[in-house]
């Protein structure tokens, strides 16, 4: 869904063919995210025959054929930034699968499992730090914002694992008490 | 590189209350690391820095600093350890509120008995507070009494730079500012120990993490910092178009 806004709000400053929406997209994400170009020349069949854009001249070699936003597609852009994104919260890592099992089988080794995930996501920050870092550097402050949206969702993780830890490590703890 | 700090199966016991105590810690830091100690509060991770710091001595086990066994000393000994070879930086400054900040740069050097005074001024310019050397602490913001605690801290060229929970007293702002500072430091020779519970600040400059529970060490992580291309570190993700 939203590379097709994405397309649609690259549209919005100037007309452009696929390829310099392809390369402005991947220049906007900053290389967070890779588009194929068929993926791109699909989306704007889409969002043509959905009459959301409109092609710039004759239809020639469609790697030269140029678009621009028609009205409807400039209505249906504004009001997709007005809306929240209040759908499911997405969790697409692994680690959410692992630690049901590895609750649910025995010898699932529940410690090391979080004692490993900790440690990658401590990489993960490293790496994020650095990643905010060049950002600010290349002026690219829209980018920086979203790795730090990435390292407060990081720092996060990494406070779960701590939670996850210790409440394993009390409930040991609790049962050689007894 | 060399070892510069060494603690053999350390272990500190509280007479009544287990908060903060040690138990069995073995670990050691080589000169030039920057390491972060991390851990929930009560885990003893700022008893280790004070046990480092010969301001708390263990009850079993030995710590020792520059090769020196901090056991050895006795109180005068541990007190010259400590001002030769330790800058401490804490939480709330404990900037003395009598004195400007100048003075209070220049305190461990007086007690030193060397004058320290061009050394305190290139040490406040470095740290980018050279124009308020003549106020006292209660005129300073946050962000600079931390810094000049950190020049007080660096005035005798210590050997080690430990500091616990130097961001936790400071707004995100100033907070970035000293993490920087002490990652310049870092990067200058310094060989510095950090108490935080912030993650993202603490893993900016350390590569090294120790993660403290129950007075016990349970992972020391040595993180890599390789070049990496931005979608191997975030990948965004939208629904692939399929309509």
């Amino acid at each position: 869904m939203s590379l097709k806004y994405g397309v649609l709000g690259l549209l919005k400053a100037e007309p452009l063919h696929g390829y310099e929406v392809k390369n402005r997209f991947e220049s906007m994400l900053g290389g967070t995210w890779e588009v194929n170009i068929g993926q791109i020349y699909t989306t704007l069949q889409r969002l043509e025959r959905d009459g959301l854009v409109r092609p710039l001249g004759p239809r020639g070699d469609r790697g030269k054929l140029q678009y621009e936003l028609s009205a409807e597609g400039r209505k249906a852009l504004d009001e997709w930034l007005a809306q929240p994104d209040s759908g499911p919260q997405q969790l697409h890592e692994e680690i959410y699968v692992k630690l049901l099992l590895a609750t649910r089988i025995a010898n699932g080794d529940l410690p090391g499992l979080l004692a490993r995930q900790k440690r990658a996501y401590l990489q993960r920050l490293r790496d994020l730090n650095r990643l905010e870092e060049r950002a600010r550097r290349d002026g690219r402050i829209d980018l920086a914002r979203l790795v730090r949206g990435a390292l407060l969702h990081t720092e996060a993780d990494l406070k779960w694992m701590d939670e996850l830890s210790s409440e394993h490590f009390g409930a040991a703890e609790g049962a050689r008490m007894e | 590189m060399s070892e510069l700090v060494r603690l053999t199966d350390v272990t500190k016991v509280y007479q009544g209350g287990i908060t903060g105590a040690l138990n069995g810690v073995s670990v050691s830091v080589e000169k030039g690391e920057f390491t972060a100690i991390m851990g929930p509060s009560g885990s003893g991770k700022s008893t280790m820095l004070n046990l480092v710091a010969g301001l708390d001595r263990p009850t079993s086990g030995s710590v020792s600093v520059g090769g020196t066994d901090l056991g050895k000393l006795g109180e005068a000994g541990l007190a010259r350890f400590r001002r030769d070879h330790i800058g401490f930086v804490f939480q709330f400054f404990y900037l003395l509120p009598n004195l400007t900040a100048l003075e209070n740069v220049l305190i461990p050097a007086q007690l030193k008995g060397s004058p320290g005074t061009e050394r305190a001024r290139d040490l406040l310019d470095q740290l980018g507070i050279k124009d308020v050397g003549d106020r006292y602490p209660a005129r300073l913001s946050g962000g600079q009494q931390q810094r000049v605690a950190i020049a007080r801290a660096l005035i005798n060229n210590p050997t080690l730079l430990l500091a616990d929970e130097p961001t936790g007293a400071l707004d995100t702002h100033s907070g970035e500012h000293v993490m920087e500072l002490l990652g310049q430091l870092h990067r200058d020779g310094q060989t510095i120990l950090l108490v935080t519970h912030d993650a993202k600040l603490a893993t900016r400059n350390a590569a090294r993490v120790l993660s403290v529970m129950d007075g016990k060490i349970v992972d020391d992580a040595r993180l890599e910092s390789p070049e990496r291309a931005p979608s191997e570190v975030i990948r965004v993700r939208g629904e692939e178009a399929s309509r």
